[in-house]
């Protein structure tokens, strides 16, 4: 890859993300309310007048935009108001877990959408490829809530088969093994959740730039000159049609840390996307700029990753003046 | 063939070995524990300065820590303190701790510990309590302590003899930041439990029972709170066994052996008034909105009938100064519209009000509500909206995020706004942290009103007077004059339950009055310890 090209993206880059650092401070502040309102104002202790001042100016002390910016640089995040605990702890708490859940279920529906989707659109026209396009279109629309909520009843109610919700089961004495199979047992149902709402999505994306990939005369020529049918449809035509699903791969990461609020609040699962639901919720400022920021910054790192991998998979997008 | 058969037989013991795996081992199955289960899971860390200021968080801290006296499904019963009396004459408290109360980390309770906690909390305030009444105390030897009011203070009992935990002076003596004071020994009571872990993302919890506790030792070994916003689910599969239900679950948690449990009414819906501007500050207008709501309708439909009408004193029905006589305003629309009347409004052609050409138009905000922990959606509004518009009130429903609306209600900006709150069966201080300002300023609940000379009196005046008798007379005539001026409308009680698994062997229950200051949860102490 040419010296020029890895560069050139990143001066905007670097722009990008000083606007969301700054983004991330002003935003949470422009909410109504602040923190001691909303933990104390509906609570059963009533706070006099000298006393909610007290507090406020408590929490509210060593703020300002210059501070807030000077320690990132000394990975500084800030204390969180009602845990009186440090951001970068709490977010790599609920970090796994949001990786966990959400990595899996867009890198198992991506997968699962790409393979689906290359075979429907080579069989293209077939009952088999209708009625799936079908299906898919109908599954795309039914919203998380209500596949979440139909799986619990199923296989948590009724058949008992998974837990109903947590990511494990808590302060259980487990060996190594039984825990991992006891972590299994409770992502498989927002797993499932979550999976079926992305893969809909991720099949007919692809099956759709398949299907003018395998227009192409290239592709003609592949079959011409005899290659077997798989290499055909994979080494030929499914990376020439892989663009459209990096790109979307790409936009989801955006989702990827707060996106499964949904799911998580279903089934009561820990992530990020909770933590950043109470923060905003009680108002505990620093705790949601901290998310705020750390979400933003993955989406453009992430972003920038795709803008090298683009080059790598379609070398074409690099002669691009 | 052989080498396939090999593989198979490897899968199916690695399978079994996963599922066999996750039952828990010899030493885990004889470890007794209760798990219990909210929606929200996150209370705060269990001490007195960082457990969150709702009922949950003082649970959580209350497993911990001791306080002097406590409560049961009668009244107050003894905790640290194995007697108590009160001389008038001197206005002082006299506790006498039970000797066999020792610290978490072995060290012996002392009379000095209490005296060391009135005068932290002087210096560093436990919101929870006010002890702004309290002029000194003493240690009389190891095992009594006297605590002196600085003038007559008749929630004390409640307050600080049922709600204030107790310090260790060893450990906080030297903590000149409790809010940050974040070592281990911060989690050292004289509660049944010894704090364990808090994992604040999972929203979980784990105590380990105190086996020198000096109640005897607690029922269960470990208790552990976990997140679930499923009750029916959890229960019903064993994942926990204790949690608030909707009371629409209890036919069907019954029908699977769980046992349902039911509160007093101890938490109340309202309707919040803006009485500072007009027409709401006319009190004909907050009258006829009173007769214009029409609360079994609301009750049937939007409670699915699992509710009660409120009394308009505001004090729970079931309040043992409960005053059965104070005004009542019985739905009746006819007599809303010849109110508003009264105060220079017109029907116009369409049936609505006008005054000066511009239409009588409110603004109604709703939110979700937390009731005992768990965010409830409003469904009451678009119920009142349509009764108020049947009179020839116009309404725009407004519903927001609970932050957003408890921040306009607190600076005033609304007309309307539905609302509610616990601490009605608890001590009737809640009147006055519910009605005037002076008390209730931090409060988005609280109706600030203090526009009745009289009634400023008469809440002054509950808060001194020691004698019961006389106090529960004041407490009467608050609730006349509070239902006469209506500056909030209660609307109803709705029935709070809770579902426990009976295998556990532990009975649980409400708490009269609600613990401590009124909350109203069934996870009292006393279910693991007696």
């Amino acid at each position: 890859m040419r010296r020029s090209r890895i560069i050139k993206p990143l001066p905007a880059f670097v722009l990008a993300g000083l606007i969301m650092v700054y983004a991330s401070y002003r935003l949470p502040r422009l909410l109504p309310g602040d923190f001691v309102s909303a933990m104390y104002a509906s609570s059963p202790v009533t706070l006099t007048a000298d006393q909610e001042a007290q507090i406020k100016a408590y929490y509210t002390r060593g703020e300002g935009f210059s501070r807030y910016f000077l320690n990132l640089f000394t990975l500084n995040w800030g204390y969180s108001y009602a845990f009186l605990t440090p951001i970068s702890a709490l977010i790599l708490e609920a970090l796994p877990w949001s990786l966990l859940l959400m990595g899996g279920a867009h890198v198992i529906s991506m997968i699962l959408g790409f393979i689906v989707g290359v075979e429907a659109a080579w069989r293209r026209g077939g009952y088999i490829e209708r009625s799936g396009v079908g299906c898919m279109t109908v599954l795309e629309g039914i919203p998380e809530i209500g596949t979440g909520v139909i799986l619990l009843l199923v296989f948590a109610l009724y058949l008992g088969w998974f837990p109903a919700s947590g990511a494990e089961t808590a302060y259980a004495m487990f060996s190594p093994l039984g825990r991992a199979w006891d972590v299994a047992q409770h992502l498989a149902l927002p797993l499932a959740t979550l999976v079926l709402a992305y893969f809909p999505g991720n099949f007919l994306l692809t099956r759709g730039s398949m299907v003018m990939v395998l227009r192409e005369q290239f592709v003609e020529t592949a079959r011409a000159k005899g290659l077997p049918p798989a290499r055909v449809r994979y080494a030929h035509a499914a990376r020439n049609a892989l663009l459209p699903m990096v790109t979307r791969f790409g936009l989801r990461i955006a989702f990827m840390i707060t996106g499964a609020l949904v799911v998580e609040t279903i089934y009561a699962y820990p992530g990020l996307g909770t933590l950043l639901f109470n923060a905003i919720s009680m108002r505990d400022v620093p705790l949601i700029q901290g998310i705020v920021l750390i979400s933003s910054l993955m989406v453009l790192f992430v972003n920038l990753v795709l803008e090298y991998v683009y080059g790598w998979i379609d070398p074409r997008v690099g002669h691009v003046p | 063939m052989k080498r396939s058969v090999v593989k198979a037989a490897c899968m199916l013991i690695f399978l079994a070995a996963l599922i066999f795996s996750n039952l828990p081992g010899g030493m885990a199955s004889q470890i007794r524990e209760i798990r219990i289960s909210d929606s929200k899971g996150d209370w705060g860390f269990p001490n007195p300065y960082r457990h969150y200021p709702r009922g949950p968080g003082y649970i959580r801290m209350s497993w911990v820590f001791d306080t002097l006296i406590w409560k049961d499904q009668k009244g107050y019963i003894p905790a640290l303190a194995e007697s108590w009396s009160f001389d008038a004459d001197r206005l002082a408290f006299t506790f006498d701790l039970n000797p066999k109360a020792i610290w978490h980390d072995g060290k012996l309770l002392r009379a000095e510990d209490v005296v060391f906690t009135l005068n932290y909390f002087k210096r560093h305030p436990y919101r929870w309590i006010s002890i702004d009444h309290v002029s000194g105390s003493e240690a009389r030897g190891p095992h009594r302590v006297i605590i002196y009011l600085e003038r007559p203070y008749s929630p004390f009992l409640s307050d600080i003899g049922g709600t204030m935990p107790i310090l260790p002076k060893h450990i906080w003596g030297s903590v000149e930041d409790p809010e940050t004071y974040n070592d281990p020994k911060a989690f050292i009571g004289s509660g049944p439990y010894l704090f364990r872990d808090f994992n604040k993302t999972k929203g979980t919890y784990l105590y380990e029972a105190f086996t020198n506790y000096y109640q005897g030792r607690p029922k269960v070994d470990r208790l552990i709170y976990l997140r679930s916003g499923k009750p029916l689910i959890s229960l019903s599969s064993g994942q926990v066994d204790l949690a608030n239900i909707h009371p629409e679950m209890a036919e069907q948690l019954k029908a699977k052996g769980m046992v349902i449990i039911k509160d007093e009414r101890g938490w109340n819906k309202k309707l919040m008034i803006n009485h500072k501007k007009f027409p709401f500050n006319e009190k004909s207008f907050l009258q006829a909105l009173a007769y214009a709501v029409n609360r079994k309708e609301i009750i049937e439909k939007s409670q699915r009938g699992f509710a009660t009408p409120a009394s308009f004193g505001l004090l729970s029905i079931d309040h043992d100064m409960y005053n059965p006589v104070t005004p009542s305003y019985p739905y009746d629309p006819a007599k809303a519209r010849k109110l508003i009347e009264s105060l220079g409004y017109q029907s116009g052609s369409d049936g609505r009000f006008i005054k000066d050409g511009k239409p009588l138009k409110v603004e109604l905000l709703t939110s979700n509500i937390t009731v005992a922990g768990e965010s409830v959606a409003d469904r009451d509004g678009e119920v009142i909206k349509k009764q108020l518009e049947a009179v020839g009130i116009q309404v725009d429903l407004v519903n927001m995020e609970q932050a957003t609306t408890d921040s306009r209600v607190k600076r005033w900006e609304f007309d309307l706004a539905i609302s509610g709150h616990g601490g009605i069966s608890g001590d009737p201080r809640i009147l006055n942290e519910m009605i005037a300002s002076q008390y209730g300023v931090g409060s988005v609940n609280s109706a600030r009103y203090d526009a009745n000379l009289e009634l400023n009196r008469l809440l002054e005046a509950q808060m001194l007077e020691m004698d019961q008798e006389k106090r529960k007379a004041i407490v009467f005539k608050i609730q006349e004059v509070y239902a006469e001026d209506l500056p909030s409308i209660s609307l109803y009680y709705p029935d709070s339950m809770a579902a426990y698994n009976p295998g556990k062997g532990i009975v649980w229950f409400f708490t009269k009055g609600g613990i401590s200051k009124g909350i109203p949860i069934s996870q009292n102490k006393m279910s693991l310890i007696r």
